[in-house]
């Protein structure tokens, strides 16, 4: 915008400087107003030199354009006084500068200066006072400044296009004059007019060469602050490019790069517009040079100076705007599967581009691949260029999108398959990073570069298990990495600070389930990682977060397969089989497939440790609770609700932890909602009452309840509802405890023992309820495989059994247990069929062998827990340590349904003692629609001779059942009709009435209805 | 290497600013040169009597002819208020001949148009004459720093009054003790000795590049071992030793000039410019960067070793074409200003950490000479 018309648009505060500088000034506003375009395109400054010939033709210039102006139409009658005012004024100047044109030439020169004086400062005040501007309204300095740098940096150029223009007028008048005077062949030296005219046009040789030197020094200045323009642009970037990173790692920040793209396109455009006036200054130098020509001297600094910082400007500005993903898992990208898509977006930032040039981008991978032994080497499949397009609309940009793209790993050698093998390089896959690298041929006005740009570094893996440590590899080196291009980050990688991995760790949260960690959150985890002290010094290093000790390391690199883990107690020092990442990540993939909600509306507490849990609960009400993750169980969530009894300290019990399995057939706040305790002595009570710190339960959850259909049993129905609800059991003698274990022990059948075949009688098996002894038997069958419930109570609902039904299809080949370490193997199957069927087919049984010799010492009650430690990388099998343990136990339930359990004929009648109970339990469930309770299975199936051919000997004792039937006595009578229907034909009918669901401890209650299948075995009549 | 050389260098770089034969070359414009002279007569009566204030504005100087270096150092010369202090005072030479061969009253002269007119820049010609009479040549592309020790000894030399060359000297001078310690006999030899400016490596004795001004100057003060071609001789031993080289700071002026030796001549024996990047703090205090031995001051003297940025000459281009511009802090404004030749506008701190270098931009502007400046002058 013209610098009058500018000026005219200020605020009052300016324009009455404006006044003020007008007042006091020969030249009347009104010449100015109407002469405005003229003056400001004229060189005054120059013009104001002594004796300058040039101020002299501007003077009359200015007058005759007044004339003109007073006798054009355009002046109507209504302009009346304009033009005696502009008539005046033109008499008065020529009257006063006539004599001295250059001060006059001066008058204006030093008139506009404080014009763009007064324009700077007001743009200035508005810019820093009152226009943080509405739009954008969080604008940092530095963005502030790069605006204001931008505005002036483009008026600086118009300036020197200006100086070029007025340098370019000067040449050709003394082009012109030389032309025509200089007559070297005639010898006039004595003629004084010669001679007069050759001073001249020495004087405007002089003048030629100082305007030369001044457009020099306008662009060296121009060129001195465009480098810091783009000092400023490349901090900007940097700060775009953290930003990226973080929210690659789950940050919600704002990765928008259409603020940057306009900034750099408007300072390239200003850059090839200033390399445009150099190549016209060479130009001007082609037709007039002379000695010491300034332009033969700073030109080609200037050009290479100039180019130099495109080129860097250009180089910069070709960035990766998507970093490439996998659709599937666009969460979590970086992290790339062989076979499977990705895409990837660069774009040019700056947005100009020659039209009848195509530019293409190439694609490539590991550019130049670290020296790294036994480093990977890929292949991007589909086609590997693509054309930069240019949408016809300013806010599509130079893009070129990359779709549709895989890899597939060149084979080397003998190692195929993708996988290394143990040893073969420094790193494991995901620790591998590769860089994908784009080229592109920019051609724009005579600039032809190369501009390159990589991604950030992905980590390619070939099985989606590998999916978890990829990702933690991604954050480790992005979180900590400061070579965004370091492929070697992994052969030495740095510990991270806690404070940065705290605020990372959140992010995950945050992009999981929309909330991240809260303090408490972060102080529970620092303190399980670092101890009892955390500090922000803290440091962790890789190994702590992201691999299990030395012994489960190298399990784990040579097989990603799942594992069950033996231990129960919580790591303090991920030296318990599953490392601290994993921990965490179980618990997000939990969050993001169950309790997202919950999480989001912080109903969940979740990282408490138990000193902490104890201290929250510890003033509260009987029946308040909270819900926190499980720090044993790959993946869980528990309850823990506190007791005040009559006497003694306060209890603290919690319930195994649900998992991901288990939540999938029955959602949380539905467990919490019907959650039972069964009592010896009472009746089932729901211990789950005010949600920490003092929430009604039913308020605090009344939201996520499953719709229950009101149903009647008046309607005629095929099938009633049925309903899954979650129970504990509770020993009237037990302790108050509050750890985990011990609690768990009671609650199930957990206590398995397995105990030698010595030459002594039967050992004493402990006559707590619950337990069940796999006790080897006399000389023939070495072992004796005895169950002993007790009541009903000892059948509760665990979700060990739940989990293992998880193990996924493809994983089932993994659960093979390595052939020279282990040597007998317990294989349990229950593998179900159809909905809600689990059927345990005689095939299965055949898996199920007992190979005696090593059963020794088998005391596995930590073996039990460890099965409901299953978590998603480790489902299904059961690895014993190699030293002591030998046997390992895989078990394995995969029912697909809801939990529906057929149980093949053979075991009917041993499921219809437990019919009776069910129905004798009817009467407690108060609401009408609750038709299905939890079914405690029990049988006790006697081991026939036929039956225990691979199950070597295998007794599974009623062991009180008659307490427990006694017990089932006592409740109210059954309605027979309705009983004995079911299991009339097959078991089919069983599943309109009632559930069948094995809900014991996992270990015993499978071993259990493993067993009853077996057409031979005897089941006991009830 | 790099230490050493750098004294040898500097040492050598003295001498040639007094001894240095070259052409004077004078042409051009000699008429209008007259007027202008008699014009600056009328000027300078009113300067003597004390009429010009010193407003100490940022004007610009037209290159005259390859002259941005000696431009950019007059910038730093002028704007620098305890120079232009001295310079006001000097006597005015007597003849006119002596008027137009004399630097120091030149340069005021120079001052007194640039602070008494409205433009936005005056041409240095007067000025540039009576350099070439001194054999500083026009047309001729100068190393800043060479320039530099050139033009303040000429300063120097034609301030006539005993008062003021002291002056000049405290403002200028950097006092150093030099030890040589024979590390056979132990024999140990001590000399002070002076300079204008401290010529910095920017190569550690391995050549790999100093990441910081503080670095480097750490580095130049950092004892070193002449070992080998480089053995001294002792004069206890009677033969050539090796000996230790250190040196110690024993005094710092006023206005601190160091010297980036962004040039360096290769093992090939042509001259690479080092583009790297090397900030430099605004406020640089030296008991802070130097030990304890590597002082040899008093406690006062060292606790007024704190400074402050004043001037940064800045080049950018390679080694046989280039240009200067000075980023120069207002001492009476505290802004700073960029001084191209005749462009002068006002800049932000972030400019002037432009001249930090970059790797990647090898024409780029890079800082060739810092100047600081005394926080608490006494």
């Amino acid at each position: 915008m013209a610098q009058w018309q500018e000026l005219q648009s200020l605020a009052n505060t300016s324009l009455e400087q404006v006044h003020q500088l007008y007042s006091s000034v020969a030249l009347p506003m009104e010449v100015r107003q109407c002469l405005a375009d003229w003056i400001e395109d004229q060189n005054w400054r120059q013009a104001a030199e002594p004796h300058s010939s040039h101020a002299q033709m501007l003077f009359h210039s200015l007058l005759a354009l007044l004339g003109d102006h007073l006798g054009s139409p355009g002046l109507g009658d209504e302009d009346f006084m304009l033009k005696h005012n502009l008539r005046k004024a033109r008499r008065d100047l020529q009257a006063a500068f006539e004599e001295c044109p250059e001060k006059f030439a001066n008058l204006v020169a030093n008139l506009l200066q404080e014009e763009q004086q007064i324009l700077r400062l007001a743009q200035a005040g508005q810019q820093g006072g009152v226009a943080p501007a509405p739009s954008t309204p969080q604008q940092s300095d530095r963005q502030q400044e790069i605006q204001r740098r931008l505005a002036d940096f483009q008026a600086a150029l118009q300036d020197a296009d200006r100086a070029f223009r007025h340098l370019e007028d000067a040449q050709d008048m003394f082009d012109f004059c030389y032309k025509v005077h200089y007559l070297p062949g005639e010898n006039r030296t004595n003629d004084p007019e010669y001679i007069r005219q050759m001073q001249g046009l020495q004087a405007k040789l002089q003048k030629l060469d100082r305007s030369r030197k001044d457009v020099l020094a306008q662009m060296q200045q121009l060129l001195g602050r465009s480098e810091t323009l783009q000092d400023f642009l490349q901090q900007e970037l940097g700060a775009w490019r953290e930003r990226q990173q973080s929210a690659c790692l789950g940050a919600h920040v704002d990765t928008s790069l259409l603020q940057l793209e306009t900034w750099f396109t408007a300072l390239g455009e200003g850059l090839f517009q200033l390399l445009q006036l150099l190549r016209a200054l060479g130009d001007l130098r082609h037709k007039v040079t002379y000695e010491r020509d300034p332009l033969q001297a700073e030109l080609p600094l200037l050009e290479t100076r100039l180019r130099e910082l495109l080129t860097y400007l250009l180089q910069n500005a070709f960035v990766v705007e998507l970093q490439p993903s996998m659709p599937t898992s666009s969460k979590r990208p970086l992290v790339l599967r062989t076979a499977s898509k990705f895409s990837v977006r660069a774009r040019l930032l700056v947005r100009l581009h020659d039209r009848s040039r195509r530019l293409e981008a190439k694609i490539h991978i590991d550019r130049k691949p670290p020296e790294i032994r036994g480093f990977r080497k890929f292949n991007i499949l589909t086609s590997n260029s693509k054309t930069l397009v240019a949408g016809d609309s300013p806010q599509d940009g130079l893009v070129c999108d990359f779709q549709h793209l895989t890899l597939k790993e060149q084979k080397v050698g003998g190692s195929g398959k993708g996988s290394k093998s143990p040893g073969e390089g420094p790193l494991a896959v995901t620790e591998e990073l590769h860089l994908i690298t784009f080229t592109l041929a920019y051609a724009y006005r005579g600039l032809e570069l190369e501009l390159e740009t990589s991604t950030l570094p992905v980590i390619i893996i070939s099985n989606n298990n590998q999916l978890s440590s990829a990702w933690a590899s991604i954050l480790w080196f992005n979180m900590l990495s400061t070579d965004p291009k370091n492929q070697q980050f992994f052969v030495a990688p740095p510990s991270a600070p806690w404070p940065r991995l705290a605020e990372v760790l959140s992010w995950q949260f945050e992009s999981v389930a929309e909330r991240g960690l809260s303090k408490e959150h972060l102080h529970m985890l620092a303190e399980k990682l670092f101890g009892s002290k955390p500090s922000p010094e803290s440091t962790l290093a890789w190994p702590k977060f992201s691999k299990v000790s030395s012994a489960w390391q190298r399990w784990h690199l040579r097989s990603p397969a799942p594992r069950l883990l033996l231990t129960h107690s919580l790591p303090q020092d991920s030296t318990s089989g599953f490392s601290f990442w994993a921990w965490l990540d179980g618990i997000l993939g939990l969050l993001q497939e169950h309790l997202k909600q919950l999480w989001k509306d912080g109903l969940i507490l979740g990282f408490v440790s138990r000193k902490q849990e104890k201290k929250l609960l510890k003033g509260k009400r009987t029946g308040t609770f909270l819900i926190r993750f499980s720090e044993s169980t790959l993946g869980g969530v528990t309850c823990t609700w506190v007791e005040h009894p009559e006497s003694g300290s306060p209890a603290f019990r919690a319930v195994v932890p649900y998992t991901a399995s288990e939540l999938a057939s029955l959602a949380l706040p539905d467990i919490i909602h019907d959650y039972q305790l069964l009592a010896e002595e009472n009746i089932p009570e729901n211990p789950l009452q005010f949600l920490y710190p003092d929430r009604a339960r039913d308020e605090a959850f009344g939201p996520y309840y499953s719709q229950r259909q009101a149903g009647s049993l008046m309607e005629k129905k095929e099938y009633l509802n049925q309903r899954l609800i979650r129970v504990s059991s509770r020993q009237a003698n037990e302790s108050r405890q509050a750890d985990e274990e011990l609690v768990a022990a009671t609650q199930d059948l957990q206590t398995l023992q397995l105990q030698p075949s010595g030459p002594g009688p039967l050992q004493p098996m402990p006559c707590s309820p619950g337990t069940l002894q796999l006790v080897p038997g006399g000389p023939e069958p070495p072992l004796a495989l005895q169950m002993l419930p007790r009541s009903l109570e000892m059948l509760q609902p665990v979700p060990g059994v739940q989990e293992m039904q998880q193990v996924g299809p493809g994983d089932q080949g993994t659960l093979q247990a390595e052939p020279g370490a282990v040597e007998p193997q317990l294989v349990l199957q229950l593998v179900p069929e159809g909905q809600g069927m689990l059927q345990v087919g005689p095939s299965s049984l055949g898996t199920l062998q007992v190979l005696p010799r090593s059963l020794e010492m088998l005391q596995p009650v930590p073996g039990v827990q460890g099965m409901q430690q299953v978590g998603p990388g480790d489902q299904g099998t059961l690895q014993l340590g190699p030293g002591t343990l030998e046997p390992s136990v895989a078990l394995q339930l995969i029912p697909e349904g809801q939990g529906t359990v057929q149980v093949g004929p053979g075991s009917l009648e041993p499921l219809q003692p437990l019919l009776e109970s069910l129905e004798a339990l009817e009467p407690v469930t108060e609401e009408l629609d609750m038709q299905e309770f939890l079914q405690s299975l029990s049988e006790e199936p006697e081991p026939g001779s036929g039956v225990l051919e691979t199950l070597q000997a295998a007794e599974l004792m009623p062991s009180t059942l008659e307490a427990g039937d006694s017990r089932l006595e006592r409740l109210s009578p059954r309605p027979a009709r309705e009983c004995q229907q079911p299991w009339g034909g097959t078991a089919g009918p069983l599943l309109g009435l009632t559930r069948c669901v094995p809900q014991a401890a996992p270990h015993s209650w499978t071993t259990a209805t493993r067993s009853c299948p077996r057409p031979t075995t005897q089941p006991c009549p009830p | 290497m790099g230490q050493g050389s750098g004294r040898q260098e500097r040492s050598k770089k003295l001498e040639l600013a007094t001894s240095e034969t070259m052409q004077a070359e004078a042409d051009v414009q000699n008429d209008k040169e007259e007027t202008r002279e008699t014009k600056n007569r009328h000027e300078q009566l009113r300067l003597v009597f004390g009429m010009a204030d010193l407003k100490n504005k940022a004007i610009g100087l037209y290159n005259i002819g390859q002259t941005c270096c000696l431009n950019s150092l007059l910038q730093v010369f002028l704007m620098n208020t305890h120079f232009t202090g001295i310079l006001r005072r000097i006597t005015v030479p007597p003849s006119a001949s002596q008027k137009r061969r004399s630097v120091p009253y030149q340069m005021l002269l120079l001052l007194e148009m640039m602070q008494c007119g409205k433009q936005k820049a005056v041409s240095p010609s007067a000025l540039a004459y009576c350099l070439s009479e001194h054999r500083v040549k026009l047309f001729v592309q100068y190393d800043a720093a060479q320039l530099l020790l050139t033009l303040w000894n000429l300063v120097k030399r034609q301030v006539t009054n005993a008062e003021l060359i002291e002056k000049l000297s405290d403002l200028y001078t950097i006092w150093v003790q030099e030890y040589m310690v024979c590390q056979e006999c132990s024999f140990e030899t001590k000399r002070n000795s002076n300079m204008i400016t401290l010529p910095l490596s920017m190569l550690d004795s391995r050549s790999h590049l100093l990441k910081t001004l503080e670095q480097c100057l750490q580095h130049f003060f950092f004892p070193e071992k002449l070992t080998g071609c480089n053995m001294c001789f002792c004069e206890n031993c009677g033969k050539k030793t090796p000996f230790l080289q250190s040196m110690k700071l024993a005094h710092l002026p006023q206005t601190l000039i160091l010297h980036l030796k962004r040039f360096y001549l290769t093992e090939s024996s042509s001259i690479q410019k080092l583009c790297h990047y090397l900030p430099f703090p605004q406020g640089l205090d030296f008991n802070a960067v130097l030990t304890e031995e590597q002082c040899q001051a008093d406690a006062g003297e060292k606790a007024s070793w704190q400074y402050e940025l004043f001037a940064v000459v800045a080049h950018s281009g390679s080694t046989d074409c280039g240009h200067y511009c000075a980023y120069v802090r207002s001492l009476t404004e505290c802004k700073w200003y960029c001084f191209d030749d005749s462009e002068v506008c006002q800049v932000l701190w972030d400019d002037v950490k432009c001249t930090y270098g970059h790797s990647d931009l090898h024409w780029g502007q890079t800082a060739y000479l810092l100047v600081y400046m005394k926080k608490n002058p006494q």
